[in-house]
């Protein structure tokens, strides 16, 4: 990885070259330098896949093997026997779903933060920041407390609601939201566009990138989601996929290869977020001709 | 980054903030809400239905388990299965709230810090009257009764064990002339000396860096305690010291390896550790992990000093104390304590019971490393109930033995900070 | 609708759970901070007593506390450099050409960043392993070696930082890339024909107008690595002897794990604290900066 910093240098082409020769089709030297650091940083997510698939005995196999032998599924098919596989998936996806409903809220407020200006904007936003800064140990207790005292416990909606919202998102979406030109939607008032229209047919589209950002985002963290499942779950049929599988860890020793397999399984489908979504990050909108 | 995984990995008992949210909270802890479907019937007969927390993936194996419970006495239980890396979380936002079940599992690790809670309900011989399985007689010496007391009081019962004994590659200590497992540590050090001497990367024995009981065993093992007669933690007695010379001596011997990350399953299936002190789980990573290395391994007991007394592990059941169905959590840990049920759970988890009568079934007696693993039981003792063992005196304990052993710090000034570390940590 | 309440309409719900969820309990732990709150507290409230400051006098006179502080310092000045500096120049070179292979290569860079903690722990357990892991054997191929990766306090600090920087960069080069988007390609064409070299026009016209991105980016990794935890606490646990433990991982070790609530709270008010005051001389910074 600390290759890209030196051979960063060769993609450098001296000032004198004819511009057309700059921008050719193939940037192949950065191709190959960022292939080279590509696959040393996929290695240990490639190993996790392997060892997934290969039977134990040869994962404890000395010297290593790069390639497995003997290929098994047979962890992967205990994975789903031994959990409740079709009830966690379901309730896994419903707390995605809730999830993104906080996106929304957190678009919302970024464009607020960003393009208003209003009394107390700078406190509220500093005790937006704040939340970020807090030590994550520190919020549990209070916050079962409150979601006990609203009646939310055992629900589906009180899973989702302690993440629903986070600071580092409401940040993400401000900073962006700035670059957006106040003078496009000043022209859109104008036309006499209504705000609940402006933020849908303008702020939103413009802000495509950064919204497919956290869309994987709040992607990964409702389908990661495992504390407020486990806390607020007074029945099990409420949990999700990430606590079912950590109910397979045993005290002491767990099979290692089932782990594996497990973290593969949770991997997959955010993976295909990503690649479906990072066309939308890169689809990026033509701020030119406006400023 | 900011997103969910650090929120997970960091665990557990968040803060307890309480104080004034407690307060206002504690209206709603009277209604036992956990105990959902309960419709709060607590009349003279026992009813449920019972919310039993159980540890690690078994909500299956348990619903089987006491489905001839519910048929014979209409008790209706439900399983709720807690990942063993978060019972801290899910204890401590039950005794936040006041809402917990009605049953839960508790791990002999954390027993003593959820009794501090007073979460978990009493139970002296007035309120165990009538259940017979639950007489502390019909259990290993090591968890009945007074043995799991907290300051004097009984909150559970025993339910699975767990042990240690000597793990050994037979064909390699007879490859080097060993034709018997070590009977004592001071044979243990000598033959674990060696064996080291096969060569660069080979070791005679291996001592986990993290595991905190183990000096804890080889103190008994040469007659002593690490409590004293009053109840509070003393390190500073000659068998502590003994136990000290054998730990740091397998290192300064060159025996074991002093890489902290060392795998033992690795280590004893590829034979650069070849002998080590584990528990059963180490038999089934074995037999999943080199199912070809058959015969070629076995347990024995603990070596002796004076005696061999190995460390007992493994959980209790405890009654919450809020609970609006004592009678009916009562009649099921009498159902779980009975031997059939204990065998009949072996046979579906694999756990060792605790009822002497179900240790000594044929089930259990016929696979000869089970006999082993039951007759260690018969000679094991719990780490001793001081509050937060693994965060406290364990680690202390730990610090100072590895720090003499592997930074090379003077003996009696690593024993002084130790010494210091643990007073007035009491089992009271 | 009407343009005053229009912002309060805004940042109103996502403001408000985040006062309930984030910014309620750090007050809480200010009063917890000042009480004797264990285990026992916790199911009696009648137990819990109030001790003043001796949480925080305690917490000051603990040798593992500062051990843990400058364990945190040296991730925070060896990772905060490093994933900010190594995700903008793979954003820079990725964002060189939108090819169907360079997609490719953003998901590989991307891959870290949705790897499960669990998985992390196992596979780089693995390939650390002093004496089975991948690296060593490796090594052992061209003579060298056994290094102690994990077992040497002098360099698990390093090897633990190199496995959060390996998982912390996709997040903030995604992140990058989507503020290249916002990069207008008249700009870089207007410096290509003045025969301004790529280095230069990277340096003088893209870089300035990322300004946002890395300030972003910069904070919220400046957060993240003062709250160091994940990483270590699977790897080492915070060993070999406290060589590897942040300050995060000191607060869950001696306060949550032992239910020492009010000692822990205390340490995470103190955490907190020096977490706020970075952030806001790192925004004061910054934004002179961005003024002139």
């Amino acid at each position: 990885m600390s290759s890209t910093e030196t051979l960063a240098r060769p993609v450098v082409t001296p000032a004198a070259t004819p511009a057309r020769r700059r921008r050719r089709r193939h940037p192949w030297v950065t191709g190959v330098v960022l292939s080279v650091g590509a696959l040393a940083t996929a290695f240990p997510f490639a190993w996790m896949i392997v060892s997934a698939l290969k039977p134990r005995r040869e994962s404890m196999a000395y010297p290593p093997h790069l390639l497995p032998q003997q290929l098994t599924l047979q962890y992967f098919t205990q994975l789903v026997q031994q959990l409740d596989f079709g009830r966690y998936l379901l309730n896994t996806l419903a707390v995605v779903l809730i999830s993104m409903v906080g996106l929304l809220l957190m678009a919302m407020a970024g464009y607020g933060f960003a393009k208003f200006t209003f009394r107390g904007k700078e406190p509220i936003f500093f005790l937006v920041l704040t939340t970020m800064m807090i030590p994550v140990q520190v919020t549990m207790i209070p916050t079962y407390l409150i979601l006990n005292g609203m009646g939310l416990t055992n629900t589906l909606v009180g899973i989702a609601l302690p993440t629903l919202v986070s600071a580092f998102g409401v940040f993400l979406f401000r900073q962006f939201m700035t670059t957006i030109p106040t003078e496009v939607i000043e022209a859109a008032r104008i036309d006499g566009a209504g705000e609940g229209r402006i933020f849908a047919r303008i702020v939103l589209p413009m802000s495509r990138p950064i919204l497919a950002v956290q869309v994987v985002l709040t992607f990964i963290t409702g389908w990661n989601s495992f504390l407020w499942p486990l806390v607020i779950a007074s029945d099990q049929n409420l949990y999700t996929l990430s606590v079912g599988i950590a109910l397979l860890n045993q005290q002491v020793a767990t099979n290692p290869s089932l782990q594996m397999a497990a973290a593969s399984l949770m991997v997959v489908p955010v993976l295909v977020v990503f690649v479906v979504f990072q066309r939308h990050i890169v689809q990026g909108f033509a701020l030119s001709g406006l400023k | 980054m900011a997103n969910s995984s650090v929120r997970r990995a960091l665990v557990p008992a968040g803060l307890a903030a309480v104080l004034a949210l407690a307060a206002c909270s504690s209206g709603g802890a009277t209604t036992p809400q956990a105990t959902s479907g309960g419709t709060g019937s607590s009349s003279a007969a026992p009813t449920g239905p019972l919310t039993v927390w159980v540890m690690g993936d078994a909500t299956t194996k348990f619903d089987t388990l006491v489905a001839p419970f519910t048929q014979s006495t209409g008790i209706k239980v439900k399983t709720v299965a807690i990942p063993w890396d978060s019972v801290d979380q899910k204890m401590t936002t039950a005794v936040a709230s006041g809402d917990g079940p009605d049953v839960v599992q508790v791990g002999l690790s954390k027993l003593r810090t959820y009794a501090d809670t007073g979460a978990l309900l009493t139970l002296d011989d007035a309120t165990l009257a009538g259940h017979a399985n639950l007489a502390s007689s019909n259990f290993l010496d090591g968890v009945a009764g007074k043995a799991t007391a907290v300051g004097g009081k009984v909150v559970s019962v025993p339910w699975i064990a767990d042990t240690r004994v000597l793990f050994y590659r037979s064909d390699i200590l007879s490859a080097a002339g060993i034709s018997t497992p070590p009977a004592t540590w001071d044979e243990l050090r000598a033959d674990a000396k060696k064996l080291a001497a096969r060569g660069a990367g080979k070791y005679g024995y291996y001592i986990p860096q993290w595991d905190s009981p183990l000096p804890v065993e080889m103190t008994w093992d040469f007659g002593g305690d690490i409590i004293g007669a009053d109840g509070k933690v003393n390190f500073d007695t000659p068998e502590f010291r003994k136990a000290v010379d054998l730990y740091t001596g397998l290192y300064a011997d060159k025996s074991v390896p002093t890489a902290g990350d060392f795998d033992q399953t690795q280590g004893f299936v590829s034979g650069a550790a070849p002998m080590l002190v584990s528990g059963p789980y180490l038999a089934a990573a074995i037999k999943d992990a080199a199912p070809d290395l058959a015969g070629k391994w076995s347990v024995a007991q603990l070596p002796k000093g004076t005696t061999n007394t190995s460390l007992l592990a493994g959980s209790n059941m405890a009654v919450w104390a809020k609970t609006a169905h004592k009678d009916a959590a009562l009649a099921l840990l009498d159902y779980l304590s009975t031997p059939a049920t204990q065998v009949k759970w072996f046979q579906l988890n694999g756990d060792l019971p605790t009822a002497k009568a179900a240790l000594a079934d044929s089930a259990l007696t016929s696979d000869p490393l089970v006999s082993v693993y039951a007759a260690q039981l018969a000679n094991a003792k719990i780490v001793p109930l001081v509050p937060n063992w693994d965060g406290a005196t364990g680690k202390a304990l730990l610090d100072a033995l590895n720090s003499i052993a592997l930074k090379g710090t003077d003996k009696e000034t690593a024993l002084t900070a130790l010494f210091a570390a643990t007073k007035g940590q009491s089992i009271g | 609708m009407r343009p005053r309440a229009t912002p309060y309409v805004l940042v109103g719900p996502a403001t408000l759970l985040l006062l309930a969820f984030g910014v309620l309990p750090i007050l809480v732990a200010g009063a917890v901070s000042l009480t004797d709150l264990d285990a026992a507290g916790l199911g009696d409230v009648s137990r819990v007593r109030g001790v003043g400051l001796a949480n925080y006098a305690e917490l000051f006179g603990d040798a593992a506390f500062w051990q843990a502080m400058r364990n945190t310092a040296f991730y925070v000045v060896v990772g905060v450099p490093s994933v900010v500096v190594i995700s903008l120049v793979i954003a820079l070179l990725l964002n060189r050409s939108q090819s169907r292979f360079f997609r490719f290569l953003r998901s590989l860079y991307f891959l870290p960043a949705i790897t499960g903690i669990v998985a992390i722990a196992l596979v780089w357990g693995y390939l650390y392993n002093t004496q089975f892991g991948l690296v060593n054997y490796l090594l052992s191929l061209v003579g060298l070696g056994p290094v102690p990766w994990l077992s040497s306090p002098g360099l698990v600090k390093v090897s633990v930082a190199l496995v959060a920087i390996w998982r912390g960069t996709g997040l903030n080069t995604v992140i990058f890339l989507a503020a290249l988007q916002g990069v207008p390609k008249e700009y870089l064409e207007a410096a290509a024909l003045d025969g301004a070299s790529r280095l230069r026009t990277t340096w003088s016209v893209v870089l300035p107008l990322l300004r946002f991105a890395i300030l972003f980016v910069t904070v919220t990794t400046v957060i993240a690595w003062l709250q160091f935890f994940d990483e270590a606490f699977v790897l080492t646990k915070g060993g070999p002897l406290g060589a590897s433990t942040s300050i995060s991982l000191f607060l869950f070790q001696q306060g949550f794990a032992g239910a020492r609530f009010g000692y822990a709270s205390a340490g995470s008010v103190v955490l907190f604290v020096v977490i706020a005051v970075i952030t806001v001389l790192q925004l004061r910074g910054r934004r002179s900066d961005v003024e002139y």
